[in-house]
């Protein structure tokens, strides 16, 4: 069955049950891979992406409910690498392998577009995603920078 | 209901035409866009590009390792992998110190091991079937690349000086420029290189002093695919995308070595999208390398041949996962099923340390069991657990197998050793196996092996023609894990009047029974009665190497003990190490417990509830044949832990302090890096980690049931400080990634007893505590 959805700005058609979840939509289906699956469980934010500007975990939601909004992934978040996050996670050096970090960046979006200015607090309840390479304390230091940019 | 063959849906079963297709083969792409009969192995690495580092550019080739394009940017192709650990960019900085070229201008691609075994294993100089694996600075790896980038500027030199007529000790090579300084002429690499690349030396120029270099070890350079993370373009094995294929999703047997009983396909036969089960199985086996050929890290039943397993093939993976959950299937756990609860298994494990009537004495000194008649006496026993290595990027992999050739796409940790599996598992000669290695999301010892390399092609082998996407989910991927090595040890000693122990025996048994950090102690020299005793304790459960293999229980057992002789005999821990070290001809030990310890301001008066904890461990230690430490060897790592303890009982840690030994280093971010990811890493395994089995099988399989930290955990640490001042400068380039696995641990412990006057010898420490 196909539909339509709304991701980085542009209306794109899809073919595919409406329940497949997003996360697998935008991966198999529009070869969108920069959202990775992670656990499928809505645990480690590996497949996290904004919609209508909230973080969300795209691997808990069937793409059916995401029609109608406006979805932003990773390939969207800049045309040049240049968003706040983005820029703070270069200058910070954060990733290790990086196969986490498309999600950690797109909860930061989330968490910055509702928080300017979040503490260590906020940053952790807000983020809590898996990195197993362990970069937590850069993540937050990133945050922290990438509110400064904005 | 059948075994041992694939089941076609009606509407899938298009191998023929797409067989065909396959075979309409021209490589070439036609002028006006047409990419008729291109093969999509090739359409891949076109769709691909620079975004995988397995795919390979142009430009003029000094060596397969460089090449310099006439833009002037620099590719450099290294033999390893990149994990997260940094190796791609190390293997390019070193290149860059003996080149000569601006760092901005470099970029990074994986040799093939195909290539590499094509030109006579011309760049893993360390043998045919080196390591791929790794870091980035062992010594021949090095020396090799450092002579590869001097080579290649010399023969920039001479074009340029060939192409103004003057004398090339005139042309100056720098910054990717050079420079004839008496006429003020200039010429970028780019602009000669393809004139360098024509130019054989007649002796190749000799590398500079270490004392000389300019670059490594000097500023630290950020990770050269940093901007494919950013945007998210990096391809990780699972993101590859190959022309035309399909998708399957795995089930294995749960109890490991069991077998496949029935399944039966017409349950989901209907469901959208399905196109075929296919079905591992192990009593098939590989077809065999030719004669004489031998993969790198061998292969065996447990470390890479397949498990019995079902895989559903559809159009899209989210329609074979669904399909697969729906398929019933039998298992057969086989002889696993004993193994009933993980209580059984830990009292045999038990048990078995225990055990002082058999074990292979690894080291011996003094007459121990006289020693052990008198003075105080200091006992415990510890015990560590099954813990899943729990990538963030499931395990994963992509085949396309016809008659005469086998694509693999994959993230791997050793891209050679894929292709012998590849080849062992299809019967094809390794040349003819095209490994396409990818980004990786994370490796710790995983992906080294390749039985997952096994099961992609054995799936993809029996969609000949057809390329398959075969995805783990993170269940699956938890649940065939090959685990870090359960391990006990029971060890006793006893105390002289001076509170120093006069004999420690250690009686150690684990799934991978070796004493690294254990019974090779430096400890011992000051030690006159010392004896280590080891045996292998074996279940059903598959283990293999994971980030600090045993080191990481071993490290454990050791600190937290000598931490507890110190406490015993009320002396000073770190002062205490100070005595055990005094004898050892390598003082970077000494050293780096004393940065860690002036660093964290060791001895500091701290409130009620707060303590410290200290430990020091030394990875990759060499040792003699009689299993004494060799000095000056490994990567030393000391680290304080800062606990605090509230009046309920809540655990923090404010405060990790860590210094290191590892001899001399070329990158210090990255080393930072690895000193506090791997910080967290060995707390989070240790504090909370713990597989449970039930008749054989692993039990968790996703984060609702196995806790891993994440930033929210009430145990992370809030502040990881590395320092520098315990690096000796000794030669040697030791690695920065498995060593901070070991002593967190046990300084936590530490910390934890001096704190509550209680000491935890299990983990994980979470489930002990309190």
């Amino acid at each position: 069955m196909a539909f339509d959805l709304k991701v980085n700005g542009k209306t794109v058609s899809v073919d595919a049950d409406p329940q497949t979840p997003l996360l697998w939509v935008l991966r198999d289906h529009l070869a969108m891979t920069g959202t990775k699956y992670g656990c499928g469980i809505n645990q480690c934010g590996a497949c996290t992406v904004t919609i209508d500007g909230q973080a969300a975990r795209s691997c808990n939601i069937p793409a059916a409910q995401a029609v109608g909004k406006s979805i932003v992934t990773i390939e969207g978040l800049s045309p040049d690498r240049t968003h706040a996050v983005q820029r703070a996670w270069a200058e910070l050096d954060v990733p290790q392998c990086g196969f986490c970090q498309s999600g950690q960046m797109m909860a930061a979006v989330g968490l910055l577009a509702r928080n300017s200015k979040p503490s260590d607090a906020d940053i952790d309840q807000a983020m809590n995603n898996l990195c197993r390479c362990g970069t937590y304390l850069k993540i937050r230091a990133a945050i922290r920078r990438a509110a400064e940019l904005v | 209901m059948t075994k041992h063959q694939t089941d076609f849906a009606p509407s899938g079963g298009s191998t023929v035409e797409l067989g065909r297709r396959t075979f309409l083969v021209s490589a070439a792409a036609m002028a006006g866009g047409l990419t008729v009969g291109i093969l999509p192995a090739e359409q891949a690495a076109a769709a691909l590009g620079s975004r995988n580092p397995g795919q390979q550019s142009t430009g003029a080739e000094f060596t397969g390792v460089v090449s310099i394009a006439p833009d002037n940017s620099v590719t450099i192709r290294t033999v390893k992998c990149e994990i997260g650990n940094g190796v791609h960019t190390g293997m390019a900085m070193i290149v860059t110190e003996e080149l000569g070229c601006d760092w901005n201008l470099v970029r990074g691609e994986y040799m093939p091991p195909n290539r590499n075994l094509r030109e006579n294993n011309l760049y893993s100089k360390t043998g045919g079937l080196a390591y791929f694996s790794g870091r980035s600075t062992g010594k021949e790896m090095m020396e090799q690349l450092l002579q590869i980038g001097a080579s290649a500027r010399e023969r920039l030199r001479v074009a340029a000086a060939t192409r103004w007529g003057v004398p090339v000790d005139q042309v100056k090579a720098e910054n990717s420029t050079l420079t004839h300084a008496a006429s003020g002429r200039k010429l970028t690499y780019g602009e000669v290189a393809s004139d360098a690349a024509a130019i054989k030396l007649d002796a190749e120029p000799a590398l500079k002093p270490k004392s000389e270099w300019t670059f490594l070890g000097k500023a630290s350079r950020k990770r050269i695919n940093m901007q494919h993370i950013l945007d998210g373009s990096a391809v990780y094995g699972l993101d590859v995308q190959v022309p035309g294929m399909v998708y399957a999703t795995v089930r294995h047997v749960p109890a490991h070595g069991g077998k496949l009983k029935s399944y039966n396909f017409d349950a989901i036969k209907a469901m959208p999208g399905v196109r075929a089960v296919v079905v591992v199985d192990p009593a098939e086996g590989g077809r065999g390398l030719p004669d004489r050929v031998t993969a790198p890290m061998g292969m065996s039943a447990t470390t890479n041949g397949p498990q019995a397993a079902v895989a559903v093939i559809a159009d899209h993976f989210w329609q074979a996962k669904v399909a697969l959950d729906l398929l019933p299937v039998e298992w057969d756990a086989g002889d696993g099923a004993k193994w009933t609860t993980t209580q059984s298994i830990y009292t045999a494990l038990g048990e078995a340390a225990k055990d002082t009537s058999r074990g292979n004495v690894l080291r011996a000194k003094g007459d121990v069991d006289d020693a052990l008649k008198s003075g105080r006496r200091v006992e415990m026993e510890f015990m560590t657990p099954y813990q899943d290595h729990f990538l963030m990027e499931p395990l994963n992999g992509t085949a396309l197998v016809t008659a005469d050739r086998c694509d693999v796409w994959i993230s791997t940790q050793h891209a050679q050793q894929a292709m012998y599996v590849a080849a062992d598992e299809t019967g094809l000669h390794p040349e003819k196996v095209h490994v396409h290695a990818t980004y990786v999301g994370v490796g710790c010892g995983r992906r080294i092996y390749g039985d997952d390399v096994r099961t992609v092609v054995a799936i993809a082998k029996k969609m000949a023609g057809k390329p398959v996407k075969v995805i783990w989910t993170r269940e699956e991927t938890t649940r065939q894990g090959r685990y870090r090595d359960i391990a006990a040890a029971k060890i006793t000693a006893t105390l002289g009047d001076d509170g120093m122990p006069k004999a420690i025996d250690i009686n150690q048994a684990a799934s991978r029974p070796i004493g690294r950090n254990l019974t090779d102690t430096p400890y011992q020299f000051a030690i006159p009665n010392f004896r280590g005793r080891t045996k292998p304790f074996a279940t059903n459960i598959m283990t293999g190497p994971f980030r600090g293999p045993v080191f990481v229980s071993n490290c454990f057992f050791l600190e937290t003990f000598i931490n507890n002789c110190a406490e015993t005999a009320k002396l000073d821990a770190v002062e205490y190490r100070r005595r055990l070290l005094a004898n050892f001809p390598d003082k970077g030990w000494i050293k780096t417990l004393d940065e860690v310890a002036q660093k964290a301001n060791w001895g500091q008066s701290l409130p009620r509830g707060t303590a410290q904890g200290v430990a020091i461990g030394n990875w990759a230690m060499a040792t003699t044949q009689d299993g004494a430490p060799v000095p000056f060897s490994g990567s030393t790592v000391a680290t304080i832990v800062t606990v605090e303890v509230s009046r309920r009982g809540n655990v923090a840690i404010p405060r990790v302090d860590v210094a290191f030994d590892l001899g001399s280093i070329i990158n210090p971010d990255a080393v930072r890096a690895q000193m506090e990811g791997g910080v967290i890493m060995a707390l989070s395994s240790s504090l909370h980690e713990e597989l449970n089995v039930a008749n054989g099988a692993i039990v968790e399989g996703n984060l609702d049931g196995y806790r891993a930290m994440r930033q929210a955990d009430p145990l992370m640490p809030q502040e990881i400080h590395v320092h520098f001042g315990g690096n000796s400068g000794h030669d040697r380039f030791s690695e920065a990634g498995e060593p901070p696995m070991g002593p967190p641990p046990p300084a936590f412990v530490h910390a934890y007893f001096r704190a509550t006057g209680k000491w935890i010898t299990r983990k994980p420490f979470m489930k002990y505590m309190g």
